[in-house]
């Protein structure tokens, strides 16, 4: 008798870690977006001072890239011009592309207004707005992990891609040729209304230098 | 701005330094690490095994990964190029740590690692057709890192070193290295496991080879979440642990075996983690083919017949047809010979289609269903003591009415052939509830047709030996010959009938209350007081009487039911009286105490379920949940699905499941809820409250 209570008295109190646990994974679970799901919509200020929300693009494919200019995985795919081209080809398509800088002010990849525009310029990126989010809310709100990270939003709002932005998880720009890029499988596999392979990837590339 | 400048500075070292370390350099430095190629011997020696390690040594407060790097970072690759035969091995990682990186944790080494590899030297055949120099093996590893901080730096060398080769080798300088790595290394000894996927965990068990502070490490990164604490469960019966793991994001694992490394810092094992594939989960396993359930209903229609409240009305049948089975002159006997047996079907058919019609409407229904409402219980006590009653010849005698009875069951037309049968299906069902449960269970969760056919089956069996006497003359006339002997038996089986009476009246009880039941016997009373008034007297007083007993019987009958509702939660039930923290399963219970306006809560378990056991840890062990199970108006009920179990799988088939763990709390008949699949007792402890709340609302 004496053992069991004991014993009970033990499981009492790791229950109370296991409860942290389970609120914790629930948090985190109801805070990230669930692909086929309506993406969450959202609003922040882009590289030109204007608002820009999610909702603006009712109607049309929208791309999600989280980056930071510093990270070597981003530079993988700017450096190669791999990224860009991307951004090319799917703005040409009158898809929306949005790249989203989530690090907080102080941190690496944060930069100003005027700093974004000069890096879209020398690097021949084409985005379709630079969108700043310092307070990390919408990079937190997407469950936005690492740069780059990529989503896909439909034209219904629905959120069809997230994840990775290749499939070879290095920060080497040899491998880029090598891999299957998810963006470009996903936006076919859209366009002939075929159901996306992949679409929830582990993204890979630097952690995001979020406030906290 | 400084930080700009010095990650500019940093990036153009990086640059740099990758041209300078293409020579042939067995070491090298990127931006805050120095990276090296090491051998533990001298010498390499052919056919023997031996050793090279990658050194990577970052600066303080940076680090390397592990295999994999957890949430962001990436493990070092090495890719060996050589002049020489030689086979390379897997690296061999030393036990990693857990690092946390802001909102991330990776798995990596904050300190000088070495990655050890295997390697033997096959033969010096291609030195000697190679290079001038037979003696000496060249060996480069294209190696990449990454490197961080907060902040990551990638980097790539290739690193080259020359051993020649001897006959025999001597320790190197670095040999010490080596030796100081091998005790970070994880035990050779390979652990198993089991797991199972819950909607938001991943469950594993595991049997540590002794206790300690120990963590999971997947070796794939889009298992768990690798921020999130893990939950370490001992098992007080046997030296297994159960660990609760938060799924990834990225989660995608069917049934594949997943490894893991298990350590406490110091030691750690390999583990491979098996899908605990629950013995009867499967669909093939507790599907057997249909031709097999048929013929498991025929054979149990074929039982029914020697069932104790079927068997009097069928003897009452056979000896009826002993009477008849000279005679001739029957003009209706071909078509009433089959009376029987459409009776029988189309009771069945009917049960079927109702049940059926109950399933595609979502309800929670069984074989029986009908004997969960008192209403029909009291009636069929009441039909029940009336057979009896006939059986004695206490038969009413008024007008019409005088042989009613006995032509209906015991004629052989085919209306009373007919009325056989379904009275034969009505009176049986009482006794098969319980009985054929197992049997119906498979055809309530089969397809409709299916359903149809398992009940035909059934209702064939049951027919059988009946249909074979009223068809065949040759079985008729093996039936003894008819004597006063015939009086006797019949007058015998009206016990049978009455023992049915005590059975129901005792279910009865489980339904309702001590009140209702006494009003039931009463009923019973006086109507076995009417209708023995209406055989002793005749004409009109005879018809009166036995209107009047009809409407006793009616009248109890159906306020029973209201009984119910009025007294449900302040009555003491046989199953409370003898209440303990849980009772079995069972499906009539589940539906009784539903009924009572009860708060159920069924746990549906089973030994092998590692899910069940953390949850019966965790939540079912607290003392406020038990306290509150305690309470009178709570029933925990407990469904053991160890072993293969019909009646099991048809409640978990009801919520679309195929296995366990499964927790529903009802509200009464008002509401059921499912809880999640891991357990908090506050989950527990709300859903039983909530359901109370329900009920009081609902009464007031």
């Amino acid at each position: 008798m004496q053992t069991n209570r004991r014993n009970t008295n033990k499981w009492y109190s790791s229950k109370y870690w296991l409860i942290a646990l389970v609120s914790m994974a629930s948090l985190t679970a109801t805070a990230a977006v669930k692909v086929d799901k309506a993406a969450p919509n959202f609003q922040l200020t882009n590289s030109q001072g204007e608002q820009v929300s999610l909702a603006d693009f009712s109607g049309k494919y929208v791309v999600l890239e989280w980056t930071n200019h510093q990270c070597p995985y981003v530079k993988k795919h700017y450096d190669s011009d791999n990224m860009q081209a991307l951004q090319r080809k799917y703005t040409d398509q009158d898809v929306v592309w949005l790249s989203i800088i989530s690090s907080a002010p102080g941190k690496q990849g944060h930069v100003s207004p005027d700093k974004a525009e000069q890096l879209s310029k020398s690097r021949n990126a084409a985005p379709s707005h630079i969108l700043f989010d310092e307070s990390g809310e919408i990079g937190k709100l997407y469950g936005a992990k690492t740069t780059p990270h990529m989503y896909i939003v439909d034209q219904q709002g629905t959120l069809r891609y997230a994840g990775a932005i290749d499939s070879i998880k290095s920060a080497n720009p040899a491998d880029i040729a090598k891999a299957t890029n998810y963006v470009d499988a996903s936006m076919a596999s859209l366009a002939k209304g075929e159901t996306i392979a992949k679409k929830l990837t582990p993204p890979y590339g630097c952690s995001i230098k979020y406030k906290s | 701005m400084t930080t700009a400048i010095v990650r500019v500075i940093s990036l153009l070292l990086l640059l740099s330094f990758c041209t300078v370390a293409a020579g042939n350099q067995h070491s090298a430095s990127g931006p805050h690490i120095r990276v090296s190629l090491l051998s533990e011997h001298q010498s390499l020696v052919v056919g023997q095994q031996q050793w090279l390690g990658i050194r990577l040594s970052p600066e303080l407060e940076w680090h390397t990964y592990w295999r994999n790097a957890g949430d962001s970072g990436e493990a070092p690759n090495v890719s060996w190029q050589t002049n020489a035969d030689i086979n390379f091995g897997e690296i061999q990682w030393p036990l990693p740590e857990q690092i946390p990186v802001a909102h991330l944790v990776n798995y990596g080494y904050s300190g000088d690692i070495l990655l050890m590899v295997p390697i033997t030297l096959n033969s010096i055949d291609t030195l000697n057709a190679t290079t001038e120099n037979a003696t000496t093996a060249r060996i480069s590893a294209e190696l990449s890192w990454l490197v961080c901080k907060e902040d990551c730096i990638p980097g790539w060398a290739t690193l080259t070193i020359e051993l020649p080769i001897s006959v025999t080798n001597h320790t190197s300088v670095d040999a010490g290295l080596f030796q100081q790595t091998r005790k970070r290394l994880p035990a050779p000894q390979k652990l198993n496991g089991k797991y199972e996927i819950t909607e938001q965990f991943l469950t594993l068990s595991v049997e540590p080879p002794h206790s300690a502070n120990w963590q999971l490490m997947p070796l794939r990164a889009d298992l768990v979440q690798h921020n999130q604490k893990q939950q370490w469960l001992a098992d007080n019966n046997s030296n297994s642990a159960n660990v609760l793991l938060a799924k990834s994001d990225y989660f995608s694992v069917v049934d594949e075996p997943l490894e893991f490394l298990m350590t406490d810092g110091n030691n750690g094992y390999y583990l491979t983690a098996h899908y605990n594939q629950s013995p009867s989960v499967t669909n093939s396993a507790y599907k057997p083919p249909i031709w097999l359930l048929l013929a498991f209903a025929f054979i149990g229609g074929l039982i029914l017949n020697i069932m104790p409240c079927v068997l009097p009305v069928l003897s009452l049948k056979a000896m009826a047809l002993a009477h008849h089975a000279n005679n001739e002159h029957d003009s209706n006997r071909s078509l009433s010979h089959w009376g029987y047996l459409l009776g029988i079907l189309a009771s069945f058919w009917l049960f079927a289609g109702l049940i059926l019609v109950l399933k595609s409407g979502g309800n929670a229904i069984g074989w029986g269903f009908h004997l969960q409402e008192p209403a029909v219980i009291a009636a069929l006590a009441f039909l029940f003591v009336f057979i009896a009653l006939m059986l004695w010849d206490i038969a009413p005698s008024g007008a019409g009415f005088a042989n009613l009875g006995n032509k209906l069951t015991e004629g052989v037309g085919f209306s009373s052939q007919f009325f056989t049968g379904v009275l034969a299906v009505i009176v049986a069902s009482p006794c098969t509830a319980p009985f054929m449960a197992t049997a119906l269970g498979v055809a309530m969760v089969s397809p409709a047709l299916d359903t149809l056919l398992i009940f035909t089956a059934l209702a064939l069996g049951f027919a059988l030996p009946l249909s074979l006497l009223s068809l065949s003359p040759q079985f008729a006339k093996a039936l003894p010959k008819p004597g006063p002997w015939m009086e006797t038996f019949k007058q015998f089986i009206a016990f049978p009938m009455l023992a049915t009476v005590v059975w129901l009246v005792w279910v009865f009880l489980g339904q309702t209350n001590s009140l209702a039941q006494l009003i039931l016997l009463c009923g019973l009373l006086l109507f076995t007081l009417l209708i023995w008034f209406a055989h002793k007297s005749r004409g009109k007083k005879s018809l009166i009487a036995l209107i009047l007993a009809v409407i006793t019987a009616i009248y109890i009958s159906v306020s029973a039911n209201n009984k119910v509702n009025e007294n449900a939660t302040n009555q003491q039930l046989p199953s409370a009286r003898a209440k303990q923290n849980s009772q079995p399963y069972d499906p009539t219970l589940l539906s009784e105490l539903r009924n009572q306006q009860q708060v159920v809560i069924v746990n549906m378990t089973a030994d092998w379920c590692i899910t069940c056991k953390v949850n019966e840890h965790v939540a079912f062990k607290d003392p406020q949940l038990n306290q509150l199970l305690q309470q009178s108006d709570v029933h925990y009920l407990v469904g053991d699905w160890t072993n293969k179990n019909n009646t099991i799988l048809q409640y978990l088939n009801q919520y679309q499941r195929s296995g366990v763990p499964l927790y529903v709390v009802y509200a009464g008949s008002k509401s059921a809820r499912i809880l999640p699949q891991i357990l908090t007792p506050e989950i527990v402890i709300n859903a039983i409250k909530q359901a109370q709340q329900e009920l009081n609302h609902a009464n007031k």
